[in-house]
Parts: C-alpha cells; sequence; structure tokens
C-alpha cells in the first residue's frame, strides 16, 4: 500500500517543483493559505487520477500482486498523506516568506483536511465510476446550478457560506468540533467503501 | 499432466459479444499458442485470466486458486505482456522499476539488470520515447525479473519487426529450459506458433474450438484439393469447409485419414498451415 502512495508521488516527481514554485508565489501575494493548503491537495489529487488514466495504469497496476481493495485505499489514505505534506510545505514558506512566528493555526489545518475530505468524499466515487473528464462538466454543471440559486433564490447564500465557515473558525465548544470531526470521518469511510465497491465492479 | 490455467464453463457477455460456455486447460511446463481472428475472444479471455475482468458465472483458476481468495499469491507468480502500453509515458524505465519493484516479494534486481542489457533498455529515457518492441521487451525484463512461472501475452508479436520477433522466440525458448515454467500467449501471426508452441488453443466466437497438441493438428488436419466433380451433399460434409473455383475446390478437413479412404488417389492432400485452419473454421462457421 506504501508502495501505491509512493508511486503517486514519483509520477509526479517533475512537476512537484512546479507546484512548490506556485506556491511560494502564492504567498508572496498573500493568498490565504487555507486556499493553497486546499487547491493544491485537489490538484495534487486529481491529478494521480489523471496519470493513471491516461496511461492505462489501471491494467498494469491491477496485474501486479495488489487487490483492487488495496488500490482505491491508497489513494483514500494518499489522499491525507499529500494534504498533510502540502500543508507542511505551505507553512515553512509561509515562515521562511512572511516570517510568521506562527506556524500554521491548528484551526487552519483542520479546515484543510475537512475540506479536502468532504469533497474527496464527493469526487473520488466519481473519478471511480467515470473518467475524470465527467468531474469537469459535473464541476461546470455544479457551478452552474450555483450561479443560478445565487442569483435566483437565495442571493445571501455566498455569505451564508462565508458566515458559517467563519463560525466554524471561531466556534469554542469542543462538542460542536467533535460532532464535525466525527461527521466528516464517517462521510470519508463511506466514500471509501463506496469507492471499493465501484471499483472492484469494474472492468478494465 | 497439471494445468496451471483452468476456466471451466466460463460465460461473460457484453453488448455485442459474448463468451458462451467457455472451458480451455493450460498445462504446466509447455507453450500454449492461443490462436483466433480479430474479435474471436482471445483478449477476454486473457483478462478473465488476469482477474482484469470478471466472468458472469463459471470459474477461473490459476495454479489451482481461486481470485477470491488468492489474488496476491497468483499475480505473484504471473508475468504479463500486453498488446497495449501499460506505462506511465512521463516517467523512466528506472523509475517504473521503482514502482513495480516492491509490488513483487520476489523481485530480483540483478536479473532485472540482466535482461535490460541483454534488450539494450536505456534506464533513463522516458516511456515514451520508447518503440512498442522496447515497451514488449521492458515487460518482459520485468515479467522475468519477478521470476514468474507463468508467462501471460497477449500479442507480443504485433507490430514487431521480424529481427525482434525472432529475438523474442529465442528468449523464450531459453525461458523454456526451465520445466517449470509456462507460457500462454495469443497471437495472429500464427508462423511464430511453429517455432515454440507445445498446444495449440483456437477460439472462434466466443467459443473454444480446440486446444491440441501441435504436431497433432497435422496429423489430423488436411488441405484437401481435387475437381468439382468429386464435390456432392454427402462427400462436401467431410470437410470444414470448402473454397469453390473454376479449375477445382480447396477444402479443409480434420479427419485426414477418413479422407483419405473415401477419395484416394483422386484427391491431393497438403499438410495445412495454422492460417488455413483459421481461415476455413471462420468460412465454415
Amino acid at each position: 500500500m506504501v508502495n501505491l502512495i509512493l508511486k503517486d508521488v514519483l509520477i509526479q516527481k517533475k512537476i512537484i517543483l512546479i507546484y512548490i514554485a506556485t506556491i511560494i508565489l502564492y504567498l508572496f501575494i498573500e493568498v490565504s493559505l487555507v486556499k493553497i493548503g486546499f487547491l493544491y491537495s485537489m490538484a495534487f489529487i486529481t491529478q494521480t487520477f489523471a496519470y493513471d488514466e491516461k496511461d492505462n495504469a489501471n491494467i498494469l497496476l491491477n496485474s501486479l500482486p495488489y487487490t483492487r481493495k488495496e488500490i482505491v485505499s491508497s489513494k483514500y489514505i494518499g489522499a491525507l498523506v499529500y494534504t498533510s505534506l502540502i500543508i507542511f510545505i505551505t507553512s515553512i514558506g509561509d515562515f521562511f516568506l512572511n516570517g510568521k512566528e506562527v506556524l500554521f493555526l491548528w484551526k487552519d489545518i483542520l479546515l484543510i483536511i475537512g475540506l479536502v475530505m468532504v469533497a474527496l468524499s464527493f469526487i473520488l466515487p466519481i473519478f471511480y465510476k467515470f473518467k475524470t473528464q465527467s468531474l469537469m462538466i459535473a464541476v461546470g454543471a455544479l457551478f452552474g446550478i450555483y450561479i443560478l440559486i445565487i442569483k435566483f433564490l437565495s442571493p445571501s447564500l455566498n455569505v451564508t457560506l462565508r458566515e458559517s465557515i467563519q463560525k466554524f473558525m471561531t466556534l469554542q465548544e469542543t462538542q460542536m468540533y467533535f460532532v464535525a470531526i466525527l461527521t466528516i470521518i464517517i462521510l470519508y469511510v463511506g466514500s471509501w467503501l463506496l469507492s471499493i465497491r465501484i471499483y472492484t465492479r469494474k472492468v478494465f | 499432466m497439471e494445468n496451471v490455467i483452468e476456466l471451466q464453463h466460463v460465460h461473460k457477455s457484453f453488448k455485442g459479444f459474448q463468451i458462451k460456455d467457455f472451458s480451455i486447460n493450460v498445462k504446466k511446463g509447455f507453450v500454449t499458442g492461443f490462436i483466433g481472428g480479430n474479435g474471436a475472444g482471445k483478449s477476454t479471455t486473457i483478462k478473465l485470466i488476469m482477474n482484469l475482468l470478471r466472468q458472469d458465472s463459471g470459474t477461473v483458476s490459476v495454479f489451482g486458486m481461486n481470485y477470491k481468495k488468492h489474488e496476491k499469491e497468483i499475480k505473484e507468480r504471473i508475468g504479463f505482456v500486453y498488446d497495449e502500453n501499460v506505462f506511465y509515458e512521463n516517467v523512466t524505465l528506472k523509475d517504473m522499476k521503482r514502482i513495480i519493484k516492491p509490488a513483487y516479494k520476489n523481485w530480483d534486481d540483478e536479473a532485472f539488470q540482466r535482461y535490460v542489457n541483454q534488450f539494450e533498455l536505456p534506464l533513463n529515457k522516458n516511456m515514451k520515447t520508447f518503440s512498442k518492441g522496447m515497451k514488449m521487451k521492458a515487460s518482459l525484463a520485468i515479467a522475468l525479473a519477478h521470476h514468474a512461472e507463468l508467462i501471460i501475452m497477449d500479442e507480443p508479436t504485433a507490430g514487431l519487426d521480424p529481427i525482434f520477433r525472432r529475438e523474442l522466440l529465442n528468449i523464450l525458448h531459453e525461458l523454456m529450459q526451465d520445466e517449470d515454467k509456462t507460457i500462454f500467449f495469443s497471437t495472429h501471426i500464427t508462423t511464430d506458433l511453429d517455432r515454440i508452441a507445445d498446444y495449440i488453443t483456437f477460439v472462434h466466437n466466443g467459443e473454444h474450438i480446440f486446444t491440441k497438441e501441435f504436431y497433432k493438428i497435422e496429423e489430423e488436419y488436411a488441405i484437401v484439393k481435387g475437381t468439382l466433380n468429386l464435390l456432392d451433399q454427402e462427400t462436401e460434409r467431410e470437410f470444414v469447409a470448402i473454397r469453390k473455383s473454376n479449375t477445382g475446390f480447396e477444402a479443409l478437413t480434420a479427419d485426414k485419414n477418413r479422407v483419405a479412404n473415401i477419395f484416394g488417389d483422386s484427391v491431393i492432400m497438403e499438410k495445412p498451415t495454422l492460417e488455413d485452419i483459421m481461415y476455413y473454421t471462420k468460412k465454415g462457421w
């Protein structure tokens, strides 16, 4: 399993430098750390799927002594590993560039990991069921719906969203945190099991 | 004799194509050539054997084990060479080795290096610069580096030049000096099989037509040539298929001796090639 996670890093070896360079660039212009962390984690994971798809890697991986369960699990565990790495790199960069004494706020870290987990819970099963291209279509469609909702139904949706994130950031009660974390973990594990089910039935 | 691969009563249907009640055995320690036309079901069979596809019903067992319980043990012992590219294009062979090596328990770095040298493969060039033949050799080097007991190849010689093809056949020949190794490969370049195959498995239209020892095919089948007046409803039944022209007929029989008894010296009998057998079988279907 660890091999499969390392493999996803290895195939992006050449792009990793570009990732780091652009992260530094974004830090310069002071883009928020949460945005950087979330977007790069998502980009990295999406990219691993794109590579597997483009190069018929699923045929290779399934011919090697791995079970389909392991192949799927490596993505779910890997995603958390890459996200942690990206948070680490970003905070180191931020420390040196912007001279922030405090590294990442632990709330920021939780928020990034939480957002990544929620987003992946929906995206990964789609990746396994369809091709990555279909996700682009899905994202486009969702964005359209989102715009329409803002426009016609609830002009304040954007504000509400921002407020609820803000609320989350200022939450004090540990109980609320506990509930949020538990919900996200259940969602993630559920998505994981669903992906295994989808992938096991897949034909190559 | 021990079977390495056993497919029993396998059914699998797709849109517009199906494999029905398909049973084949591949014997341990021999080279089995797997022939059939385009769309006959060769790749589907290989995918079933590799567990890339799951059968709708029937059983697939490899090394006497099923995939449900022993997926890893089975694949640990299989080496594979596919017709299509399965390598990440933007990495080098060296990185490909780094990716694949930890998957196998008995990976042998020395053997890998030896085959890389023998096949003159560049370790530090991106896989996308590899020609089809080089990719095939890279797959083979990987298959041999983990000491696979069963080597499964899907059209390994398709698209290769004659020199490459002959080299490959020599390597396979060398490999078969080890009695525990088994090779199963599909091809439609049937002349490749003349050189190394012990058994021939022939499929057509999703059905298993026969699996026979190579020399027996020559003993049983024959191409028969004669004049048209020899043919009538009764005698036509002796043939798999018949090709008629103004000057006479040419036909394939699956029972050489019987035809010899019926027609005697009035016909000419020739040794059929595998291509003849494929051609007439398809025609007579």
